[in-house]
């Protein structure tokens, strides 16, 4: 594997060179009517109908106004599982006692994919805020989970053993030697359930919303207005490239503090 | 091995079934309305299983269901592991492909779905969208987390690029190619149950639906073990094949 | 044939104005099969010079050469053994030393017939289907060593090879390091901090400095070794109470000495 990060300068040629490539491909598969035009329109239709968009409502509201109202739905079901998630994998990771109560549970309910719950969080919730975070919640949760269990469990042993040595009580052995030395796997964890969930968010918005930019989509959807569709699922794309941009930055820099190759 | 660990799971999830029946049946705190009891979900259960609901039984709602799922995983797999494996290895590969990825990652999948719709072709392919990225992502990290000196071993040793990526970089990758592909097995279950749950004529998301529609709970809760069960079955067939991939590998506290 | 040659050699590290110079002017050269040592305090830079011959890093001044050709990739005529084995945990024992093989795209019967002579030399045949945590640090580095000597490579690179093995097995592998060159002789780099190690084992020891690494003298070993004819003693220790070698030993921790810091370091 190649041991040095590229400079800037070349990361952003050939950053620019792939996406180049692709936005040609897709104007080429639209332009030649390799995809029908009702299901791929031209990047060019996309842009115009975007920008659009941004200042004019469709379904109830702006696109940013959309966006800002997804995300605030995403935030809370993502922090929640978050918040939840991390420390209780800290911690099964750590008493055997607690993985083995609660792993049964959490094997019997993880397996059930998030969507699955739309129909009770229709019956529950109708189309309020509560739908999309529990089906957030539900996509986003595992990851945090597994990946802080897995982070604990598998420290080297020989650092366990160390810290015992020493005198490390519980609290402290969680808090200064299991989560640090869990943190490159907890920050795994949360870039793929910050995917996992911003992706939920959508599927839950299809069905159980009356905002957002899910929603704006399902409407475009039934009124075969396939540019807005598109221009949504840009929008999508850009603020969860933002979203995940951060959180690799994140994740390089606490990787750099500790050592570890970039 | 029914040790003190099978007993205290156990006792867990007949804590949790007490719980259940307590809620709903002896106290009634949870109307049937909203959450069947336990005495519902087995007549539901039985109704789909022998006479069927939403056009067929429920073997065959979840033959359906299984089919689609492990096509669309398999060529998630088989597109995303190499593609990670070699945007861990070559950086260039890395920077010219990220952006695109990045972008086209948080699409979600669903959006396809009117796609989907058109019949079980278009459902691989959504299901493929969706898992594809796990596996990218933990086969990407997997090559960067090998340790340097087993690379430079390899080097040293004259190793050809091809017998590079089968004999080392794969295996030292695998452990968390695996967790990418536990990842992408949720991912095509998920997506499937939604691409059904909106445009299916059969299968456990179609059966959902419709038990939405008809407002009835206790079928609700079949479908939603039922993913479960397949979910967990699909689950361990992956984990015996990571079993035997990572015989070699001596982590954890055991 | 296999002969090493650093010119005019820097190596920094990080950016180009302000980075860590790792080396500044090395210059030696190291003759076909003969066996070199390099010590020096930690962090002196002498990791980084075997890393250079093998092809790892790039020099940022100078020209490293083997056999008159600049060297620019890593490679089996360049064998390593590395301080922390390196082994591939997922192959066994038999696995690990065959890859290089199997890499030079030798024929089956040739490849088998030269890995039983590895095991037999160095003690691993009823290891040969283990993987390598089942095995101890001694034998994990056997393998180590096997697998680069099975190459028959020019040059062999051992960065302080012993360095994670208890005092019972370093004598052992030293002994057995000595009976190889003597019967098998090729051109070794050897890195160590231990300085008995060094004057055991090598034809020249190469002192270095502190950082940024300069090579400060360097001990002809072989000379005394033949006039004194340490090779009539088969232990280690037989020879470590020799007067010629107390001497060049005492003589390379003066040297040393003087490169640590006002405390020590």
């Amino acid at each position: 594997m190649q041991a040095t990060p590229l400079r800037l300068r070349e990361k952003c040629a050939w950053g620019a060179l792939g996406l180049l490539g692709f936005i040609g491909l897709w104007t080429a598969l639209s332009a030649f009517g390799i995809v029908p035009r009702q299901f791929l329109p031209s990047p060019l239709d996309v842009l115009a109908r975007f920008v659009h968009l941004l200042t004019t409502p469709f379904a109830g509201a702006t696109l940013p106004q959309h966006l800002a109202s997804s995300f605030q739905r995403y935030a809370y079901g993502v922090l929640l599982a978050a918040f939840i998630g991390v420390p209780l994998g800290l911690l099964m990771g750590w008493f055997r006692w607690l993985d083995d109560v609660v792993t049964p549970l959490f094997d019997g309910l993880r397996f059930i994919a998030p969507i699955a719950w739309v129909p009770f969080a229709a019956l529950w919730f109708g189309v309020g805020i509560g739908g999309p975070i529990l089906i957030i919640f539900a996509g986003a949760f595992p990851p945090c989970l597994i990946n802080a269990y897995r982070g604990a469990r598998f420290v080297e042993p020989r650092l366990i053993e160390a810290a015992r040595m020493l005198g490390t009580g519980h609290l402290r052995m969680i808090l200064e030697i299991l989560l640090p030395a869990a943190t490159p796997s907890i920050v795994s964890g949360l870039r793929v359930a910050a995917g996992l969930g911003w992706q939920s968010l959508v599927g839950a918005e299809l069905i159980v919303a009356a905002a957002g930019v899910g929603f704006m989509m399902v409407q475009a959807q039934a009124n075969v207005a396939t540019p807005t569709v598109m221009a949504g699922m840009v929008a999508i794309g850009l603020v969860g490239m933002a979203i995940d941009v951060m959180l690799r930055q994140g994740e390089a820099w606490l990787r750099r503090r500790r050592g570890l190759p970039a | 091995m029914i040790g003190r660990r099978a007993w205290v799971g156990l006792g867990s999830v007949a804590a949790m079934l007490l719980l259940w029946f307590g809620l709903t049946t002896a106290t009634g705190l949870i109307s049937p309305g909203r959450f069947p009891s336990p005495a519902d979900f087995w007549l539901s259960l039985n109704q789909i299983a022998s006479r069927g609901y939403a056009g067929a039984a429920l073997a065959a709602h979840a033959l359906q269901s299984v089919k689609l799922v492990v096509l669309g995983f398999l060529v998630a797999i088989a597109t995303g592991v190499p593609l990670g494996l070699w945007m861990g290895w070559d950086r260039r590969a890395e920077a010219a492909i990220n952006p695109v990825f990045l972008i086209i990652r948080p699409i979600p999948p669903l959006a396809w779905i009117p796609l989907a719709i058109l019949g079980d072709g278009a459902k691989i392919m959504v299901i493929w969208f969706a898992a594809f990225v796990p596996s990218v992502i933990n086969a990407f990290a997997g090559v960067r987390n090998i340790d340097r000196p087993i690379i430079e071993a390899a080097q040293m040793l004259g190793t050809p690029r091809w017998r590079m990526v089968t004999e080392i970089i794969a295996p030292a990758a695998a452990p968390m190619i695996f967790t990418g592909l536990r990842l992408s097995l949720q991912a095509s279950w998920t997506t499937l149950v939604a691409a059904e749950l909106v445009g299916a004529l059969a299968g456990i998301g179609f059966v959902l639906n419709m038990a939405q529609q008809d407002i009835y709970p206790g079928m609700i809760l079949v479908g939603m073990v039922t993913v479960g069960v397949l979910g967990w079955a699909t689950t361990s067939v992956l984990g015996l094949a990571e079993r035997r991939a990572l015989a070699w590998n001596v982590a954890g506290r055991d | 044939m296999g002969s090493i040659r650093f010119d005019k050699v820097d190596k920094v590290f990080g950016p180009v104005s302000g980075g860590v110079k790792a080396l500044d002017d090395i210059n030696l050269e190291i003759a076909d099969k003969e066996f070199v040592a390099i010590v020096g305090p930690s962090g002196c830079g002498k990791t980084t010079c075997l890393r250079m011959v093998a092809g790892f890093e790039p020099p940022s001044a100078g020209i490293v050469s083997v056999n008159g050709k600049t060297v620019t990739s890593p490679g089996p005529d360049r064998a390593v053994v590395f301080q922390q084995f390196a082994l591939f945990p997922w192959k066994t024992v038999r696995e690990n030393i065959e890859l290089g093989l199997r890499n030079k795209n030798l024929p089956r019967a040739e490849r088998d017939g030269l890995v039983a002579g590895a095991l037999r030399l160095m003690n691993l045949e009823s290891h040969a289907g283990a993987f390598p945590h089942q095995l101890s640090g001694g034998m994990q580095q056997r393998v180590a060593i096997a697998r680069a000597y099975v190459l028959d490579p020019e040059v062999l690179l051992m960065d302080e090879p012993f360095g994670a093995l208890d005092a019972q097995t370093r004598v052992v592998m030293q002994e057995e390091l000595v009976r190889l060159a003597r019967v098998n002789p090729r051109t070794v780099l050897f890195i160590t901090h231990a300085v008995e190690e060094a004057v055991y084992l090598a034809d020249r020891v190469a002192i270095m400095t502190r950082r940024p690494g300069r090579i400060k003298e360097v001990l002809d070993i072989r000379s005394v070794r033949a006039a004194e004819n340490w090779d009539r003693h088969e232990r280690i220790e037989d020879v470590m109470d020799l007067e010629s070698f107390v001497h060049l030993r005492t003589q390379i921790w003066k040297s040393l000495r003087e490169e640590k810091g006002p405390h020590g370091a």
